[in-house]
């Protein structure tokens, strides 16, 4: 799950991006409203953690010009302006939640859970494939039951292709979704992630398109 | 309760006008009256001797044409005025007499006096009535008459007529003080249109009053309150935002120690001991945005210097360059000092505050070991003092909103407290000094305090310094 962090203040992006990164995520911190148009042009992101006040660009125009592209990313606002017409115009901008600082972190990280799920097309809060399921809340993982410990990574894999169950993920967009800015990707890390989750769960569990990707197996 | 008395004194404008106009109407119309009475009543009396002389004249000519007429007449008259209904005909009492005094015949009721009488009227009294009398004698003075009217009837008539006068004006009067009311009450219903609106208004409601029916005399209270409400208006919107933007200000370390704190409960080892290190940090940015709020908020109500005194803008830009090397050990500072020893009158602990603001100000702004010039100059009787640098400079459009309260620059990152530049510019205004910044033109950025005139005169500038520190 990779998410972009748009927040100008040093002090509190360290420390969201630090709360982000225990949650899983993957977190590309930008800290000006240009260098996060830029970035959601570029990259492909879960969700986006987008601060109103913001150098170069305003958080709302950000926001009107993802929404002006058609973007469906699910966007908090996360914001000090706290007044019902700050929040009116924020969500009539194209936001999908608003939640003003002071803010409790676990609180932002559900928030972001439960966007992340519904731009998924799922309602229920846990996912779900053959006998498999998956809560996001708790990063539990069950096979017919039985809790399957994963790592991080591997946990991210398999959240990734069980919100595009019916999709072919390509091994880019794995990676995309995976890795944030900076971090080191090894040439064959999806495949090796791939390899892991197959002995965990099953070696049909997830099946290979040759030439195109990968794709959640018909079993069951 | 002397307050309540106090207000009791306040006069009502309409009962002022009312009383006034009225007691005036009233005063009119009373001297009007009692003219219009005396008129009357003096016609009424000349008209009534003027019948008594007809009567006496009658009576002559009837007595010199043939003295046997007489024998009858009184007999007659007194069938003849057997009605006395009508007022202005009372009844008429004679004596007519020889020229010798001998009496030729008298009405019944006549009073029994002497014919002798000098000729004219005469007012007289007689078995306790009071009557008007006539003495007349023939043109050839071979007889004589005396005619008498009742006083008392005479009166009662002259009072009928004067009353008459005077009851069209004792008529109008209360119509003609209504009308005095009712067209006051008009008249100033604008202003009361004026009070009700003011009085209904909410606290919140500060629009201009509409001045199109207000009438020409309150048409400057309304101006003049109008423009107190823009300027209140103004103040309120300033103090709103002004509360918005401390809010917001505030929000942001305390969010800032709250995340930390959250991720410092999740984390352990090095993790840990960052998220705490930040946890310090947020609470010292805190710290720093309320010692900034509470200056700005003990700066704004001074009128003038809190500590006025002599002091040497050398020894203050001196001082200013040392804390900052004991603050700033982990930078790399490159601070220069130009200044002359300049004697000026002002306040020394405010000033500090404003060079340790620039200061700040340009270290905060520029990459690190940028060159930064702290100067003092007296020139053309202008003294300046202010802070240099060679950086990057401020964009263009952000120069003029600069020393706006919480406004922080476009490009700028959220670090400081946005409200430097904005307790600089209040102290420059305290000294009576302009706040100048500009993007230098061989690059950098200067802000500083300039002030026109300023003593002492320029015999007492020292010789120039300058020293480059570190």
């Amino acid at each position: 799950m990779r998410i972009l962090l748009v927040e100008d203040d040093d002090l509190l992006g360290d420390g969201i991006r630090a709360g982000l990164r225990l949650a899983d995520y993957a977190v590309d911190w930008v800290r000006d409203g240009e260098a996060a148009r830029l970035a959601l042009l570029d990259h492909v992101y879960h969700a986006c953690v987008l601060d109103l006040g913001l150098p170069k660009r305003d958080g709302l125009s950000v926001l009107r010009d993802l929404r002006a592209r058609g973007q469906q990313l699910p966007v908090l606002i996360l914001t000090a302006r706290d007044s019902s017409a700050d929040k009116i115009a924020g969500l009539d901008a194209g936001a999908d939640d608003y939640l003003t600082k002071p803010f409790d972190l676990p609180e932002l990280q559900a928030r972001l859970r439960a966007l992340i799920r519904r731009a998924g097309g799922a309602a229920a809060p846990t996912l779900e494939h053959a006998d498999v399921v998956l809560e996001p809340a708790s990063k539990r993982v069950t096979l017919a039951g039985q809790p399957v410990s994963l790592s991080a990574r591997e946990y991210a894999l398999l959240h990734d292709l069980l919100s595009h169950k019916t999709h072919i993920r390509t091994r880019s967009q794995l990676e995309e979704s995976l890795y944030a800015w900076g971090e080191e990707t090894g040439s064959n890390t999806v495949e090796v992630y791939i390899h892991h989750l197959r002995k965990k769960l099953g070696a049909d569990f997830i099946r290979t398109v040759r030439g195109l990707g990968y794709q959640l197996g018909d079993r069951g | 309760m002397p307050k309540s008395l106090q207000c009791a004194r306040v006069q009502s404008l309409r009962w002022r006008l009312l009383r006034t106009i009225c007691i005036a109407a009233l005063l009119g119309m009373a001297f009007t009256g009692m003219l219009s009475y005396w008129q009357a009543q003096h016609e009424a009396e000349e008209l009534m001797d003027g019948h008594l002389a007809q009567s006496a004249r009658l009576l002559l000519a009837l007595v010199s044409d043939n003295e046997s007429h007489l024998a009858d007449l009184a007999e007659r008259l007194a069938t003849a005025r057997s009605d006395q209904s009508n007022l202005y005909e009372p009844p008429l009492e004679f004596q007519i007499g020889r020229a010798d005094g001998s009496l030729l015949l008298r009405s019944e009721q006549a009073p029994s006096t002497p014919l002798s009488m000098t000729a004219g009227y005469t007012d007289v009294e007689h078995d306790g009535d009071a009557w008007r009398m006539l003495n007349m004698a023939s043109s050839s003075g071979d007889y004589r008459v005396q005619v008498w009217q009742s006083m008392t009837l005479r009166d009662r008539a002259a009072l009928e007529v004067a009353g008459q006068a005077v009851l069209p004006i004792a008529l109008m009067s209360p119509l003609l003080l209504a009308l005095i009311y009712a067209s006051i009450r008009r008249s100033l219903k604008p202003l009361d249109d004026l009070a009700a609106d003011v009085a209904a208004r909410s606290p919140e409601n500060l629009q201009p009053l509409a001045n199109r029916n207000a009438p020409a005399e309150a048409q400057p209270l309304v101006a003049a309150l109008n423009r107190l409400l823009f300027r209140l208006r103004d103040t309120l919107d300033n103090e709103r935002r002004f509360t918005a933007d401390a809010a917001h200000e505030l929000r942001t370390p305390l969010s800032i120690v709250k995340v930390q704190a959250q991720v410092a409960q999740l984390c352990a080892g090095n993790d840990r001991q960052h998220a705490l290190a930040q946890i310090v940090a947020g609470a010292d940015r805190a710290a720093r945005v309320l010692e900034q709020l509470l200056r700005l908020a003990r700066l704004d109500p001074l009128t003038g210097l809190p500590n006025p005194g002599g002091l040497d803008l050398c020894q203050l830009l001196r001082q200013a360059v040392a804390d900052t090397r004991e603050r700033e050990t982990a930078r790399p500072l490159r601070l220069q000092l130009c200044a002359p020893s300049l004697l000026i009158e002002g306040d020394a602990e405010l000033l500090q505050i404003v060079v340790r603001n620039l200061l700040d100000n340009a270290l905060r702004y520029t990459p690190p070991a940028t060159a930064i010039t702290l100067f003092a100059r007296q020139r053309d009787g202008e003294t300046t003092i202010g802070v240099a640098d060679d950086g990057p400079g401020v964009a263009e459009e952000d120069l003029p909103r600069l020393v706006e309260r919480f406004y922080r620059g476009r490009e700028a990152g959220a670090e400081g407290s946005g409200l430097g530049l904005a307790i600089v510019q209040r102290i420059a205004e305290l000294h009576g000094a302009r706040f100048e910044v500009e993007n230098l033109a061989a690059g950098g950025f200067e802000a500083r305090l300039r002030w026109r005139r300023l003593s002492p005169p320029p015999a007492t500038v020292a010789v120039r310094e300058r020293e480059a520190i570190s």
